[in-house]
């Protein structure tokens, strides 16, 4: 690790103004991918700044919506009862992904923003990495590829985005909540993120000097279910790959809403519109499911090492359709 | 060719960026002059000679590093020591009574729950906070809630019986 | 619940919780990584970043200017030092930074000392090189690989093969491949190296003190005296710990250039090219068979990874040749150089391979002939081994089989694929047959009784998780009619009596045997003492005619008529005694035996989504012929260890080779998957048979045997549930989607 230097910051808007005055300054939330990054000299950040003190911890219900503290923990907001009582899929996805040690410390702002786990992108010693060294190449791309992306992937970088959360809050409209140096913003999670084939080296629309402070979770109708199934090689503690955040509202076995989002797959959380659009107004049988993820998946793009994917999310997401509809047939 | 690993010839940062740390580590108060880059594993291992917290990563894969901070399990090797400042930390080391090992301890070698003992510390000090988080209720749930903490040498069945009979004996109560 | 059903020799301690787990549950066992000594530096390696080429020029510049750093070798200044011993596993690893070739990407280039390890670390990242890259072979079976050809001189050949194939009534052939794995213990390498003028004092996570003892003095051109080796606990080593690796000797020649100790722990991606692996192969079958199961042929051949400048040694197909009566067998094992990092032994090298083609070709077999599969190997089993015709020194095959397929239920299954289902779960049983040859070599060991009536015994042998602390205090208890507590055993100390590696599943026989023999003279000792004594009660008696109870020396069934060790050192004014023992592999035709190993038969039940492809195991049943048993809680724990270990080498475990640059692309603990807690079902293990008829001890060890099986009972439990046949380990759910 290079050295560097460390500040506390005490409240929200000296973190800002710190973010702002050094360009290459990071933040410091719970650690677990910034000190990972930096452990392996992919990230070398001259100034840290801790923000883990800052008073954004919270969770409260704020009329129909959820309002998460970007500090507050992956643990924290799994036990949250509003989560537990209407947001299962949130749940579920914050309990499949790491441990609990991890969970402890990961923050859900951090979540947000975690790195990619590919091992390309995570080694410096690999020269051909566009999400590093912009114009340099994919060697994921060519090389031993598994735990890499097929939605928003191309040539130029095959970078999973690993988190099991965003999925979840893809699917379920949140909105992020960003303090900048002048202004606060609000930005839906489904603009937050850049696709790999548009941008390897940038994931999310956030600027530098700008901290995401809060997330807000729409809570869905009381009508609805949904819930979040990860399918990986290990019974727990994996990465995914494939999984579907699947919210839906049935009435006499017609499908009026859906919500879809798919994890293991996407260069960002995926939220899968096409899937949405079969399944909305059609009756909730496993040939719509089927056709639904036919549609997920359609411009798949796969390296040899990946194409099992496609099959894989396709079969996940009809299987979470099935489970939160309880419609087999 | 010519390697990439790294692009600098030299490094034009200060020599070494310090801090004073004031760490609580099982009670007791330590102030420490370290370089900011020390995680909160190397300065209990290699500045408080509290090797019990094992290194068997340093990536946060593991679990061997597993301490407790504020009463929660977090791993050691992504903690910057400076971050825990202010915090309790609770070690292997501070996990033994007065009156002798903790429970979990005892159940550990009554069910051979471990071989080369190398993870064990982060086995029991996960394992004394899954029992306070009130996840000892099955064996599935153990194994579950356990399953950041890897064994290699395999005694997982051993370390799942242990702490479903240091559960059953209301070992939680324990406490720290 | 494990049990012991057979109880025909008592059993030694059963069930004793291991001495050293008070040290292990509070965290104050000393690992390698946990030593440290005033005024030590830290290392930092380099690695290459090509796997094949030379280093045109090194640039040290930067990280000799940056903060802390005292100094920085590379095979440009590094003094030049001597190559380690010829062991049974081969050649030691070559020096190294003794020139420019780069023969594996990960290849230690460059070694960085600095006063902190953060110092350190940062300045290794500022070394560079300039390298004149060639083309690397990674593939095992490019064609341009080099070929050792019966490295080992083990291939086999008996009866006419290609005749009894032509005339076989059914016949089978069969492609497997098994992926590189990595050890991967939890606790990292560490080695922390002292120098005082010629002398080296050296704490290195190691599974063989001596070992390292004489390839650091052969290394420095000093005599081993001058070397002392510490490891009281390893971290796990599985293998990795059986070679004196180069990082070592880098450790140890920095601290001597530097003059300073210096402290070097691996990180966890280091430890995928430094320490060794499990080699990848590919084995292609042959069997022949009568239409009622009886075995004809068996043609066993491997190709087996190698790296360009090491030996390993493992003989995929060897065991081939006596696991089962046929009386046409070919087995032969090929080596392909390419340029990966050294493989070395693996928990059941060679075996945990090749068993899984047999076992796998076995279940095929049995399909084909519409045959059980217990009822296939029951057809096939052999008394005798054979290779000599001389009869195995202890094999209960038979018991296993019959035990486990009871315990298991297999009576239940339906053997048709795809026949057993639970909702989305196919499900599947499975068995394969188990065995680890006997392997033994020369141990050495000393016994003291002290004048407070407490022993002592001692040898430089290591505690790798197996419970070498405390099976051996056991046995020392025994057979000097101590209680436990009064007996303390101590290991990892390359000045104590010369031990064999912890490795083949050896050293509790081995060493057993030598502490038994240092036991025994060292009561005959007292004896003698005892007998030359007017005043004792021994006097005239036979020293061949007492036992020990209770720390009193008396004739045989007459514990009334004994003298205690107390006494007898009282007597002479001596503040202890001591016996050195020893003991040697036996020889099968002095004996008249062939020496058997340990065997065993394990089921399994998995899970398969039908749709998914998730593969889960369910149960496991393992009966290991495991010989006397020392220690049934430690015994299991080694059962139940090489199970967890073979399930995650069936499921998961897969070395990822870069196909272009060699590098290993998985070579962390989030990429490369081993078994979690979740992944292990409750665990059944029994123990049958008896003492093996070879040795004092009658021990066969069962560190290796554990692991044997599983992949094949899995693999072939997958074909019951889904009726696909996999024959590629690891078995992930892409290959059953």
């Amino acid at each position: 690790m290079r050295a560097f230097d460390y500040v506390r910051a005490t409240d929200t808007r000296e973190a800002v103004r710190l973010l702002a005055e050094d360009p290459a300054a990071s933040c410091l939330a719970g650690g677990t991918t910034q000190l990972d990054l930096m452990k392996d000299g992919v990230l070398e950040p001259p100034r840290l700044i801790d923000i883990t003190r800052l008073p954004l911890h919270g969770i409260e219900r704020r009329g129909a919506a959820l309002h998460v503290g970007a500090l507050a923990t992956m643990e924290e907001l799994a036990a949250d009862a509003t989560v537990a009582a209407r947001l299962p899929m949130v749940r579920e996805s914050l309990l499949r992904g790491a441990s609990v040690q991890l969970r402890n410390m990961a923050t859900i702002g951090g979540n947000l923003l975690q790195r990619t786990r590919c091992r390309y992108f995570r080694d410096p010693t690999v020269p051909e990495c566009n999400k590093r060294t912009p114009g340099s190449g994919c060697a994921a791309a060519q090389g031993a590829a598994r735990m890499h992306a097929v939605l928003g992937a191309s040539e130029r970088c095959i970078a999973l985005h690993a988190s099991d959360l965003a999925v979840a809050l893809v699917a379920l409209d949140a909105v992020v909540h960003i303090q900048g140096p002048a202004e606060a913003r609000t930005v839906p999670l489904t603009e937050f993120y850049l696709t790999a084939d548009e941008s390897p080296q940038r994931e999310n629309v956030l600027e530098h000097a700008e901290l995401i402070t809060a997330v807000e979770i729409p809570l869905p109708s009381a009508a609805a279910r949904s819930g979040y199934l990860k399918v990986r090689d290990r019974a727990s503690y994996e990465f995914a790959l494939a999984s579907a955040a699947v919210l839906l509202v049935l009435e006499d076995g017609m499908i009026r809403q859906a919500r879809v989002g798919l994890g293991g797959v996407g260069t960002k959380p995926w939220r899968a519109y096409e899937s949405e659009h079969v399944l909305t107004g059609a009756s909730a049988t496993t040939a719509t499911f089927r056709e639904a993820a036919d549609a997920a998946l359609r411009d798949a793009w796969t390296v040899p090492g990946t194409a099992f994917k496609v099959p894989l999310a396709r079969r996940t997401l009809v299987r979470e359709l099935q489970t939160v509809s309880e419609v087999t047939a | 060719m010519t390697d990439v690993a790294s692009r600098r010839d030299v490094d034009e940062r200060p020599a070494i960026t310090e801090r004073v740390v004031t760490l609580t580590v099982n009670g007791r108060p330590h102030t420490l002059r370290l370089d900011t880059r020390v995680t909160l594993l190397d300065a209990l291992r290699d500045r408080l000679g509290l090797v019990g917290t094992k290194k068997g990563c340093d990536q946060g894969a593991c679990g061997a590093c597993t301490v407790h901070l504020d009463g929660r399990r977090v791993l050691a090797c992504l903690t910057l020591a400076a971050q825990a400042e202010g915090r309790a930390i609770t070690t292997i080391e501070g996990v033994s009574g007065a009156d002798g090992q903790h429970p979990v301890q005892q159940a550990f070698m009554e069910h051979d729950g471990f071989q080369c003992g190398f993870c064990t510390p982060g086995q029991i000090m996960s394992a004394v906070a899954l029992m306070a988080e009130g996840r000892a209720g099955s064996d599935a749930e153990i194994r579950e809630f356990m399953s950041g903490n890897l064994c290699r040498c395999g005694a997982y069945p051993n370390i799942v019986a242990a702490i479903r009979e240091a559960a059953s004996q209301g070992g939680h109560d324990a406490g720290l | 619940m494990s049990t012991v059903e057979s109880r025909r020799r008592p059993l030694v301690g059963a069930g004793v919780n291991r001495v050293d787990g008070p040290r292990k549950v509070t965290g104050t066992a000393p690992y390698p990584m946990d030593f440290s000594v005033p005024g030590q530096a830290y290392g930092a390696l380099v690695q290459s970043t090509i796997a094949a080429g030379r280093i045109v020029r090194m640039h040290t510049e930067a990280a000799e200017r940056a903060p802390g750093v005292i100094g920085v070798l590379t095979h440009e200044n590094a003094p030049r030092v001597g190559t380690g011993p010829v062991t049974v596993l081969g050649a030691s690893p070559p020096a190294p930074l003794r020139n420019d070739r780069i023969v594996h990407h990960g290849q230690h280039i460059a070694f960085v000392v600095a006063e902190t390890p953060e110092q350190a670390g940062a300045a290794a990242r500022l070394v560079r090189a300039d390298y004149e890259a060639t083309e690397p072979l990674l593939d095992l079976q490019d064609p341009r690989a080099e070929h050792l050809v019966d490295p080992w001189g083990m291939d086999t050949s008996r009866g006419d093969t290609a005749a009894a194939m032509a005339s076989a009534e059914v016949t089978l052939r069969a492609t497997y491949t098994t992926a590189d794995n990595t050890h991967n213990p939890l606790g990292l390498f560490a080695t922390l190296a002292a120098w005082e003028g010629d002398t080296l004092t050296v704490h290195d996570t190691s599974q063989w003190p001596s070992m390292v003892r004489t390839s650091l003095a052969m290394a420095f051109g000093i005599p081993e005296s001058s070397v002392r080796v510490l490891v009281p606990y390893v971290g796990g080593g599985f293998g990795a710990g059986l070679r004196a690796w180069p990082h070592v000797i880098l450790t140890a020649m920095a601290a001597r250039v530097l003059r300073r100790p210096v402290k070097l722990v691996l990180t966890r991606p280091q430890m995928f090219t430094s320490v060794g692996h499990r080699p990848s192969g590919v084995q292609w079958l042959r069997v022949g068979a009568t239409r009622d199961g009886e075995l004809l042929v068996l043609n066993h051949r491997s190709l087996i990874s190698l790296s360009m400048e090491d030996n390993d040694y493992e003989p995929f197909a060897s065991a081939t040749a006596f696991a089962y009566r046929c009386p046409n067998v070919i087995t032969q094992d090929r080596q392909a150089r390419i340029n990966i990092a050294v493989p070395t032994s693996m928990r059941a090298p060679a075996e945990a391979q090749g068993n899984f083609a047999l076992e796998s070709a076995l279940d095929e077999l049995a399909y084909t002939l519409g045959m059980d599969p217990v009822e296939l190997r029951l057809r096939n089993h052999t008394d005798v081994d054979p290779r000599n015709g001389l009869p195995w020194s202890g094999k209960a095959l038979l018991e296993c089989y019959e035990v486990g397929a009871r315990r298991f239920g297999w009576s239940r299954r339906n053997p048709r694929p795809r026949s057993m289902r639970d909702g989305n779960w196919l499900v599947g049983y499975g068995m394969a047959s188990a065995l680890f040859p006997y392997f033994a070599q020369p141990c050495a060991a000393q016994a003291t009784v002290r004048g407070d009536g407490s022993a002592l015994v001692r040898s430089a042998a290591t505690d790798i998780g197996t419970g070498t602390y405390t099976v051996m205090a056991q046995l020392a208890a025994e057979e000097l009619g101590l209680p436990l507590d009064m007996v303390r055993f101590d290991l990892g100390d390359s000045d104590m009596p010369n031990s064999m590696m912890a490795g083949g599943s050896g050293l509790t026989g081995a060493l057993g045997n030598a502490v038994h023999d240092a036991c025994r003279r060292l009561v005959r000792s007292f004896t003698e003492l005892a007998w030359a004594s007017p005043e004792s009660p021994l006097r005239g008696v036979p020293p061949d005619d007492v036992q020990c109870t209770g720390g009193t020396i008396h004739p045989v069934g007459r514990p009334d008529l004994g003298e205690s060790y107390v006494e007898i050192l009282a007597r002479h004014e001596l503040s202890e005694l001591t016996a050195n023992g020893k003991s040697s592999p036996p020889v099968p035709e002095e004996l008249g035996m062939s020496l058997a190993g340990a065997y065993g038969a394990k089921f399994v039940e998995v899970r398969v989504d039908a749709d998914l492809g998730l593969l889960r195991v369910a149960r496991v049943v393992s009966v290991i012929d495991g010989g006397r048993i020392l220690n049934e809680k430690t015994a299991r724990s080694q059962i139940i260890g090489g199970t967890v270990g073979g399930i995650g080498m069936t499921l998961f475990e897969d070395t990822v080779t870069d196909p272009h640059t060699g590098r290993i692309a998985n070579a962390t603990f989030g990429d490369y998957l081993v078994a979690v807690n979740a992944d292990v079902p409750e665990l059944d293990v029994v123990f049958v048979g008896e003492p093996d008829r070879g040795t004092a001890t009658g021990t066969k060890g069962v560190g290796e045997v554990g692991l044997v099986g599983i992949a094949p009972a899995i693999a072939n439990a997958v074909y019951h549930a889904t009726g696909k046949r996999i024959r590629q380990l690891p078995i992930t759910l892409d290959a059953l989607l």
